[in-house]
């Protein structure tokens, strides 16, 4: 059985076939980003009126003694490094739990898809509720239970912590499936060979499960990161950046200047700054894992 | 009794798991169903003392709720269609035809259309506001085809690759088209795979944030994540209408995963990613 088609026409049967996926790429990543460089070299303040002026790499000196972006990129790199972790062992755990023999499959999975299918913005507003100082079910439960309850976003650290907790709800079930996944394509021979040689439950994660998880880990990982520098919704529906700007993210930071301030020039230099992390990480991780391999 | 144990243990880890994937959901559900004057005593009850449908009148009557839900359709909808359309054809030229830089195509597609969403606010903010296009349709359908584009590609490809080319073969041999064996063998054979890609589409497109609000803060084009976010109450944050519309937002999503469980995870897990 042969899989593809020889044919000299493939050539233009290629190319028309493949010329509605590049003009979408070219009209709104391509062509957008050229423009994005092209911006952040302007002084464009759509508030202003005035047409935008070649300033060169102004607005990136200007980052660097901008507070607001300072404190931006702080709270964005403190989600990152405690959301990632955190919801990476948070779905390794779920995926371990969701891979034991259930006579019946569909509730565990429906309960690992739950969360990921949940909007974003929806999770912000249920967990807001959760936390409410007065109204909020985290509190009834402290009270229940003789704890202190809190007024959580009032508090810096609080406000963190239920911004934190909240992400690595609703990522660690998008982590677990990817995970699971792997599990279940692990032969279950290896276990037993190795439970022959004497290896107990831990010896055999560590031995077994963990190095043939890793693709899949590593897959997890990089995705992960990724959106976790792109922050947006649950802050924002959560704290809206609060108290003060304490919980607003590089994202806020990059809607604020483009919707709120119009001020074009600058949201696209940290826009950029954003991106080159962004791709940045990914680079890193590529290499670990080709070094791994 | 190891056996009984084992049962046990299984019992408490499954209840565990389902109360952790499960309870945010359905506390909104209990909260929706609680009156206004239940929800502002302390301390809380956990069940609504005397369920009513009040609050969901209340969101689609007093907050422009069914607006909200009519344009997350229309925009989840056509952007869908856009998405599988040209992810079909850039899959079907990926997996059959003779390609010297085959690798090299798939790749950049996936790069380019896993770009920072955030990044590419700003040029598409200033681009739709010079042709005047912010607060339209439009404004999220093209994205939101990106944003789907990878996840798309990747399931259409794994389902053509079990298609045999010989039966494309045949019915060009009798008298199809290259198109027409397309269109009537390849693609009711992919129905699975189409159908799978489209609820990722279509899960994707529902729950985006960032791009409509930015996009389509107009009342008139709030999708339902900006316009539950955006409810104004009188006095304070309005979360007895809140609920139910977070209920309303959930229903469609729930629907579909609970119906299609097996292939959204199949498609999640053979396609990739999506947050």
């Amino acid at each position: 059985m042969r899989r593809r088609l020889a044919d000299p026409s493939d050539r233009v049967l290629g190319v028309l076939l493949l010329s509605p996926a590049f003009l979408l790429l070219g009209g709104i990543v391509v062509y957008p980003v050229i423009r994005l460089i092209g911006l952040s070299l302007t002084d464009l303040d759509l508030s202003s009126g005035l047409p935008g002026r070649f300033v060169g790499i102004v607005n990136y000196v200007g980052l660097w003694s901008d507070p607001t972006f300072r404190q931006t990129l702080l709270t964005t790199a403190i989600l990152t490094v405690v959301t990632v972790p955190g919801g990476m062992l948070a779905g390794l755990g779920l995926a371990l739990l969701a891979n034991l023999a259930y006579r019946r499959k569909w509730p565990v999975r429906l309960a690992l898809l739950m969360p990921w299918a949940m909007p974003l913005a929806f999770t912000g507003l249920i967990f807001a509720w959760f936390f409410n100082g007065e109204y909020g079910v985290v509190n009834d439960i402290l009270r229940r239970i003789g704890l202190p309850q809190r007024i959580w976003f009032n508090s810096i650290f609080w406000s963190f912590f239920a911004i934190s907790l909240t992400i690595i709800w609703k990522s660690s079930s998008f982590v677990a499936l990817v995970l699971l996944a792997g599990l279940q394509a692990i032969p279950k021979e290896l276990y037993e060979a190795a439970a022959i040689d004497g290896a107990g439950r831990w010896r055999q994660f560590r031995a077994v499960t963990l190095p043939l998880l890793r693709p899949a880990i590593a897959v997890a990982l990089i995705f992960r990161t990724i959106t976790a520098l792109q922050t947006f919704d649950i802050p924002f529906t959560m704290t809206k950046g609060g108290p003060g700007s304490a919980t607003e993210t590089l994202a806020m930071y990059v809607y604020q200047s483009t919707v709120d301030d119009l001020a074009l020039g600058r949201g696209a230099a940290i826009a950029i700054v954003l991106a080159l992390i962004s791709l940045v990480m990914s680079v890193v991780y590529m290499r670990q894992i080709r070094a791994a391999a | 009794m190891p056996a009984l144990r084992a049962g046990l243990i299984r019992v408490i880890v499954a209840s565990f798991l389902l109360v952790n994937g499960l309870f945010p959901a359905l506390w909104i559900l209990l909260t929706s169903l609680k009156t206004t004057i239940e929800l502002r005593r302390t301390p809380i009850t956990w069940l609504p003392a005397h369920p009513t449908l009040e609050n969901y009148v209340h969101a689609f009557t007093q907050q422009p709720l069914p607006l909200f839900l009519l344009n997350s359709v229309i925009v989840a909808c056509f952007s869908t269609l856009l998405t599988l359309f040209v992810a079909a054809l850039a899959a079907y030229a990926l997996v059959r035809l003779e390609m010297p830089v085959r690798g090299l195509i798939l790749g950049f597609i996936i790069a380019v259309s896993t770009f920072p969403l955030v990044t590419l606010l700003v040029p598409l903010f200033e681009i739709l506001r010079s042709l005047d296009l912010l607060n339209s349709y439009p404004a999220l359908i093209f994205p939101y085809a990106v944003l789907s584009l990878p996840v798309c590609t990747l399931v259409l490809m794994t389902y053509f690759e079990t298609i045999p080319a010989d039966l494309e073969h045949a019915a060009m041999v009798d008298g199809c088209t290259r198109f027409g064996a397309l269109r009537r063998i390849v693609m009711p054979l992919a129905a699975p795979g189409v159908f799978t890609a489209g609820i990722l589409a279509f899960v994707n497109s529902w729950d985006e944030f960032l791009l409509a609000l930015s996009f389509n803060s107009d009342p008139r084009f709030r999708t339902l994540p900006v316009g539950i976010t955006l409810y104004q109450g009188q006095f304070t944050f309005p979360w007895p209408e809140i609920s139910a519309a977070l209920v309303v937002g959930i229903v469609p999503i729930a629907i579909l995963i609970v119906v299609f469980q097996e292939r959204v995870v199949s498609g999640l897990t053979t396609g990739g990613l999506k947050g």
